[in-house]
């Protein structure tokens, strides 16, 4: 029995609204490097390289704590410190990203923690209020806490407590205030 | 045998001294033959159309010109000597809206750091072993936003990677049929057999 032509509406036999072009360029750069990888020797050599990278992260760390402060003192000179301005929570996103970023890669593995969270809890919120700078001073304080007292690694039981009580305190922000999450 | 990357040129773009040195010192380690750097976008959109690099790493936040202007301007500025070379673009953004911003710029692929010295070797032999298709359409210029195929897809098949991914598809459901008649000729099951009427004990 012969197959049953589509209709006339399927979307597969209409005609594309759009038309989009697929190139290929040419892959000179496999060429020029040929075959095999890296071995895993080089990788070793080249991850002890950044695991011994002696760079004091404290002088980067404490800039991008200050240009947080101040994207916070930017919120709070506006009435009852709020905002919805992206550009202003930007102003603290921002550093807090470059902290997450950086921390890491500077032997400083709780600050990236800290950090991350802290953008998981700007990324979410609609708009910055006073008990959400509350939460993110709270940030600034235990992250400058940690570079002062020089705790690098993942700052082991007393690291996983500083976090779990920031995160504690943005699941409290977040319960109290549902309506000021995005979906 | 392995990758022999003293031929490649690679432009690190990145604000952050010590950073830019890391990475600088990574792709030395690999054995990349020339490194260029530069301290931001502007610079690196300069550097890139003097130098013509290979692959561009770039960090994302950067004035006065970020990664993700950096990266628009190679795909569609006049002066750029390449609109497919390849950008890596680094961030400490791991949200999917800020991957889809980037990847929508025309990024090949996405570094979020803190990174370890195997996460930058696999972005780059990332481009090498699997390099994207371009793509051309009204509103977007760069590396096709598709890596993965859908193998559960059931419109229309429309290139030969499709074909092979659904022949590919086939093949693994065979070889598992094939297994599970093993497992139950070795165990005297047969097919008919239910899992409830097993007796584990």
């Amino acid at each position: 029995m012969p197959d049953k032509p589509p209709p006339k509406n399927d979307m597969f036999q209409m005609k594309t609204r759009r038309q989009a072009e697929f190139i290929t360029p040419p892959n000179y750069l496999k060429t020029k490097v040929g075959y095999g990888g890296l071995t895993d020797e080089i990788l070793n050599k080249a991850q002890a390289l950044l695991e011994n990278n002696t760079v004091d992260f404290r002088p980067l760390g404490e800039m991008y704590l200050d240009s947080l402060l101040r994207g916070v003192h930017d919120v709070k000179a506006l009435p009852n410190w709020e905002t919805r301005d992206e550009s202003l929570i930007s102003a603290i996103l921002f550093p807090a990203m470059q902290l997450k970023a950086n921390g890491g890669m500077f032997h400083y593995q709780l600050v990236t923690m800290i950090a991350d969270y802290l953008i998981k809890f700007l990324e979410v919120i609609e708009m910055i209020d006073k008990d959400a700078i509350e939460i993110i001073m709270a940030f600034h304080t235990t992250i400058r806490a940690i570079l002062l007292g020089q705790i690098k690694g993942d700052g082991g039981a007393r690291g996983a407590d500083l976090l779990k009580a920031l995160t504690d305190a943005c699941h409290r922000y977040l319960e109290k205030y549902p309506e000021k999450k995005t979906s | 045998m392995t990758y022999k990357f003293d031929k490649v040129r690679i432009l690190v773009v990145e604000d952050n001294t010590p950073m830019l040195e890391i990475c600088k010192s990574l792709l030395l380690a690999f054995g990349v033959g020339d490194v260029l750097s530069a301290k931001n976008g502007d610079m690196g959109f300069q550097v890139f159309c003097k130098e013509n690099p290979d692959i561009v790493i770039s960090d994302w936040m950067m004035y006065p010109m970020d990664g993700i202007s950096l990266t628009r301007r190679i795909r569609s500025d006049p002066k750029s000597p390449n609109i497919y070379a390849p950008i890596i673009l680094m961030t400490g953004f791991s949200e999917k809206k800020r991957v889809v911003q980037a990847r929508d710029s025309g990024v090949t692929e996405f570094l979020v750091k803190p990174f370890s010295a195997r996460d930058m070797y696999k972005r780059i032999a990332q481009i090498i072993e699997r390099p994207r298709q371009f793509v051309r359409s009204e509103d977007f210029f760069g590396p096709d936003r598709r890596r993965t195929i859908d193998v559960g897809y059931q419109g229309p098949f429309r290139r030969e990677s499709d074909f092979k991914a659904m022949k590919d598809q086939k093949d693994r459901m065979r070889a598992a049929s094939l297994n599970l008649d093993h497992l139950r000729k070795n165990a005297g099951l047969d097919k008919t057999d239910k899992i409830e009427d097993i007796d584990f004990n």
